[in-house]
C-alpha cells in the first residue's frame, strides 16, 4: 500500500469485516471495513473510502477518507480528505481538512508539551467569547 | 524426407501450451492479497467480536469471538482466546476456545490448541499440541461424543490433501 513508514507492518481491516470491540497496540492500521468501539494505538490510522469507524480513536496520525463517528485524538496530524467525514470532536497538533470534507464537532489543538514556546499567550485553552 | 521430418519437429514444439495458472503464487505474500485480506499485525491487541467475509490473518492477540465466512490463519505467535468460526482455519499459533470450521482445520507444527474442534476435515502436523476433542460428523455435537484414543487425531488422507501453506 501507499504508506508504510512506521513500525513495519500495517494491519488491515478489510471491506467486508465487522469488528465490535477494542483495539490497542503499536502498529499502523488501515480500515476499509466497519469498526465499533475504541482504538488506541501508537501508530497511524488510515480510514479508507469504505471504512466506517464508530469509535473513539487515538493515534499518531489519522487520515480520514471514509467516516469516523466519534472523538478523535491525533497526537500529530489529523487529515480529513475530500471524501472524508468526521462527526465528533477532534484534538490534534495539526489539522488538515480538504475541500469537500465533512467535519462536525469541536476542534482542539494540542500543543507540543516539550516545545512549549511561550508564555506569550497565557489563556489559549479557554475559548474567548 | 529428412527435411520434412525436421520441419515437422521444429513446428511441433510450440504447440498449445496450456498456461498453468499459478494459483499458489498469489498467496505467498500478504501484501498481494491487498485489500481482501484482513491482517492483524503482531503488535495489535484486539478485544471483541469479529464477523464478516474474506480471509483473515492474525499475528497478534485477540480475545473474543470470530465468525468469519472465509479463511482464517492464525500465525505463529498469535494468541486467540475465544470461540472461532470460519470456513477453513489454519493454525500456527495459540487458540484457547472452540474452533468450528465448515470445511477444514489444519494444525501446523507450532499450533497450540486448547478446546474443541468441530470440522468435517482435519489435518494435524507432528509437533502440534491439541488438548480437547474433535467432532467430525455433522450430527449434533452434544450427543455423539467420540471416544478418541489420544489427544491427537489425524486422518492421513486429509493430511496429504492439505498443501502446506507458505508461512507469513
Amino acid at each position: 500500500m501507499e504508506k508504510s513508514k512506521a513500525t513495519g507492518s500495517i494491519s488491515l481491516l478489510s471491506k467486508k469485516v465487522n469488528i465490535v470491540g477494542e483495539i490497542q497496540g503499536n502498529e499502523d492500521i488501515h480500515v476499509e471495513g466497519r469498526f465499533k468501539g475504541s482504538i488506541k494505538i501508537s501508530g497511524n490510522i488510515f480510514v479508507g473510502q469504505t471504512g466506517v469507524l464508530e469509535a473513539d480513536v487515538e493515534a499518531d496520525n489519522i487520515i480520514i477518507q471514509g467516516k469516523i463517528n466519534g472523538n478523535v485524538v491525533a497526537r500529530q496530524q489529523l487529515e480529513i480528505q475530500a471524501l472524508g467525514q468526521l462527526i465528533g470532536d477532534c484534538s490534534a497538533q495539526s489539522i488538515d481538512i480538504k475541500e469537500g470534507a465533512i467535519f462536525e464537532g469541536r476542534s482542539n489543538m494540542l500543543r507540543p508539551a516539550a516545545t512549549a514556546t511561550g508564555s506569550t499567550r497565557p489563556g489559549t485553552q479557554g475559548h474567548p467569547k | 524426407m529428412s527435411l520434412f521430418g525436421k520441419k515437422d519437429k521444429e513446428e511441433r514444439p510450440p504447440v498449445v501450451h496450456t498456461p498453468a495458472v499459478p494459483k499458489v503464487a498469489a498467496k505467498s505474500s500478504p501484501k498481494d492479497m491487498a485489500l481482501d485480506t484482513t491482517y492483524f499485525g503482531k503488535n495489535l491487541k484486539i478485544k471483541g467480536n469479529v464477523s464478516g467475509e474474506g480471509s483473515l490473518i492474525i499475528l497478534g492477540s485477540f480475545e473474543g469471538e470470530f465468525n468469519l465466512a472465509g479463511r482464517l490463519k492464525v500465525a505463529q505467535g498469535a494468541r486467540i482466546k475465544g470461540n472461532v468460526k470460519a470456513t477453513d482455519i489454519y493454525v500456527n499459533g495459540n487458540i484457547e476456545g472452540s474452533i468450528t470450521a465448515s470445511e477444514k482445520v489444519h494444525l501446523d507444527n507450532t499450533a497450540r490448541v486448547k478446546g474443541g474442534i468441530a470440522t468435517p476435515s482435519i489435518s494435524v502436523l507432528e509437533g502440534a499440541m491439541f488438548d480437547g476433542e474433535i467432532q467430525m460428523s455433522s450430527r449434533t455435537p452434544q450427543e455423539s461424543k467420540q471416544a478418541s484414543p489420544g489427544p491427537k487425531q489425524t486422518s492421513p488422507a486429509s493430511v496429504a490433501s492439505v498443501k502446506k501453506e507458505t508461512e507469513i
